[in-house]
């Protein structure tokens, strides 16, 4: 016993505690979790069924409902949609950003600050605040749009099928877009003075020197930032649950709403978790390139 | 063009790029001091008219706000606790060492920060429905919410450990001190500001939060701020000046919190996403 706690106080054995514990609560919260929803997405389980630890198995019938649900087909595309739009016009918006405010003018370092203070507040309170600029009668952006005369009518951005999902987009892009260009912002920042002064001397042009070193110096940068935007962006669930809740009719569902509206708000958790499992592993894999950009990344 | 002039030029670009791109908020504040008729003019007023003070105190008792705000509080609170005493030991031995296994806890830390909470959520309420932690609905959604802050916060306070020299450790153990006590005395108060931005970020998390508590906690007067606004955005909304108000009391602690701290809090998660 005393040489037990001896070890705890002294050596391994307390390095091995504090790092246990950290595991072990992964393990049973996020670990577990992940096994046993793969066990659900096999079963059917409801309200009734909730409470047992055993649920009636129905094998592959709640993959095989999932895919062949209608909604399947527009969950899909309106995903891909809401992602690849996300991460690109984030990632431009971001480096356009980052580019200017390396200008390194007075007052750069600190108005570039204010942009963040988006990326602190709640992605709820994001929604409902865009939720208000965006709507159709008394929106402010429907009100600019049309006095500059983009648009000579009211779009009804919300509760219309067509720009439902660009709604959320809109909003996810203001939100994610100081993310993009903090992370950016740091690479660029990262780049040696010395390899530019020395293609000033040689002659090359500002696009020349954008082109030769700041593209090819920022590659693992950029490699992390794209594959974390689109980690955010299939993390995104308050701003679609601020602004049109997945509808109107399904128009603006993606996966990561499908997967809780279907366990949350129909309560079959067995097909829920048929979304959870796929789209976890479409996580994993782009966190993997993450991970190995990062890598790449320290080792230069 | 001299280099001054070019200067001022970037700061007007600048300064308008900023007030564009933070007109949201500023559209939420002024709208919750409008009136109620005000809110509907067209074309809308950009600037206040006289300030409807009014509509912060009574979104205050008409939205039950104290009991939301509390019930936030409690739950960033819990959140933060469970994540700093069982992160931060983590975190330091995970800094300290580098070994295979090492590597190995550290690549699966990384792979839980990414997991989305609206997909584990499934699994996670399943479960606890079977164990009966539904019966405690706000600490079943402070030990989900907990999983979720947790990696990143071994993340961050890892980048901070690194910072603190290993010599300083030892010099500590050849004066006699245990390994638990070196680390209590030495390690843990040199890196002390890391844990503690850390710890704010994980707050503000906590606060916020809002899949966790909307699936777990069906009893509202257990519910946290982010529902309680929910509830106002039914279909056909019309009173955007309280809902406004109600954002604004919000996130404001959160926008003071970060004006403060800006240059600590931007350091900090940018070490948690590319170190």
């Amino acid at each position: 016993m005393g040489r037990w706690v001896q070890g705890l106080r002294d050596g391994i054995g307390f390095d091995t505690m504090l790092v246990l514990f950290a595991l072990l609560y992964l393990f049973f919260f996020a670990g577990l979790p992940l096994i046993y929803n793969i066990v659900i997405s096999f079963q059917s389980v409801d309200v009734f069924s909730l409470g047992s630890l055993v649920h009636p198995v129905v094998g592959i019938d709640n993959y095989t409902a999932i895919f062949a649900d209608p909604l399947a087909q527009r969950v899909l595309i309106n995903t891909l949609i809401f992602t690849i739009g996300s991460v690109t016009i984030q990632f431009t918006f971001g480096f356009a950003l980052a580019l200017f405010f390396h200008q390194r003018f007075p007052g750069a370092t600190w108005i570039r600050g204010l942009f963040l203070a988006a990326w602190v507040m709640p992605g709820l309170v994001v929604g409902v605040l865009w939720n208000w600029l965006l709507s159709g009668d008394f929106g402010v952006i429907n009100h600019v749009l049309e006095s500059v005369g983009l648009i000579d009518e009211p779009v009804f951005w919300r509760s219309d099928v067509d720009t439902s999902l660009y709604s959320v987009l809109i909003a996810n892009i203001w939100y994610g877009t100081p993310f993009n260009m903090i992370l950016l912002a740091v690479g660029l920042a990262a780049i040696p003075d010395d390899l530019y002064e020395a293609a000033e001397l040689d002659g090359a042009t500002a696009f020349q020197r954008f082109w030769t070193i700041t593209l090819p110096m920022m590659r693992p940068t950029i490699g992390a930032v794209l594959a974390l935007g689109t980690i955010f962006t299939l993390q995104q669930f308050d701003l679609f649950a601020a602004i049109t809740q997945g509808g109107p009719a399904g128009s603006s569902t993606v996966a990561q709403y499908w997967s809780w509206e279907l366990s949350f708000r129909e309560f079959d958790f067995g097909r829920g978790a048929v979304i959870s499992v796929l789209m976890i592993v479409v996580v994993l894999f782009v966190s993997l390139i993450y991970v190995r950009s990062t890598k790449a990344e320290t080792q230069l | 063009m001299t280099r001054v002039n070019a200067n001022r030029v970037m700061l007007v670009i600048a300064i308008m790029l900023a007030a564009l791109y933070l007109f949201p908020l500023y559209w939420m504040y002024v709208t919750s001091l409008k009136t109620n008729s005000s809110i509907f003019a067209v074309p809308p007023e950009f600037l206040p008219g006289e300030p409807q003070w009014e509509n912060y105190a009574t979104i205050w008792d008409v939205a039950n706000i104290p009991r939301f705000i509390w019930n936030s509080l409690v739950i960033a609170t819990g959140v933060t606790v469970i994540t700093g005493i069982v992160g931060a030991g983590a975190a330091y031995v995970l800094a300290r060492y580098r070994n295979g296994w090492i590597d190995a806890a550290l690549f699966t830390v990384l792979m839980l920060q990414v997991l989305p909470p609206s997909l584990m959520v499934t699994p996670i309420f399943v479960g606890f429905a079977w164990i009966g932690l539904l019966d405690f609905p706000r600490f079943a959604a402070i030990l989900a919410i907990s999983a979720k802050t947790m990696p990143f916060f071994v993340i961050l306070c890892r980048a901070a450990f690194m910072t603190i020299p290993r010599e300083l450790e030892e010099a500590a153990l050849v004066d006699g001190n245990s390994r638990a006590g070196a680390f209590f005395m030495i390690v843990l108060p040199l890196a002390r500001n890391g844990i503690l931005i850390s710890a704010l970020l994980v707050f503000m998390q906590g606060f916020g939060e809002y899949v966790y508590s909307a699936s777990i906690i069906a009893d509202n007067r257990l519910q946290p701020a982010s529902i309680g606004m929910t509830n106002f955005l039914q279909p056909n909304v019309v009173n955007w000046n309280a809902i406004m108000a109600f954002a604004a009391t919000y996130v404001t602690p959160i926008l003071a919190a970060f004006v403060l701290l800006q240059r600590q809090i931007v350091n900090g998660l940018t070490a948690g996403a590319l170190k």
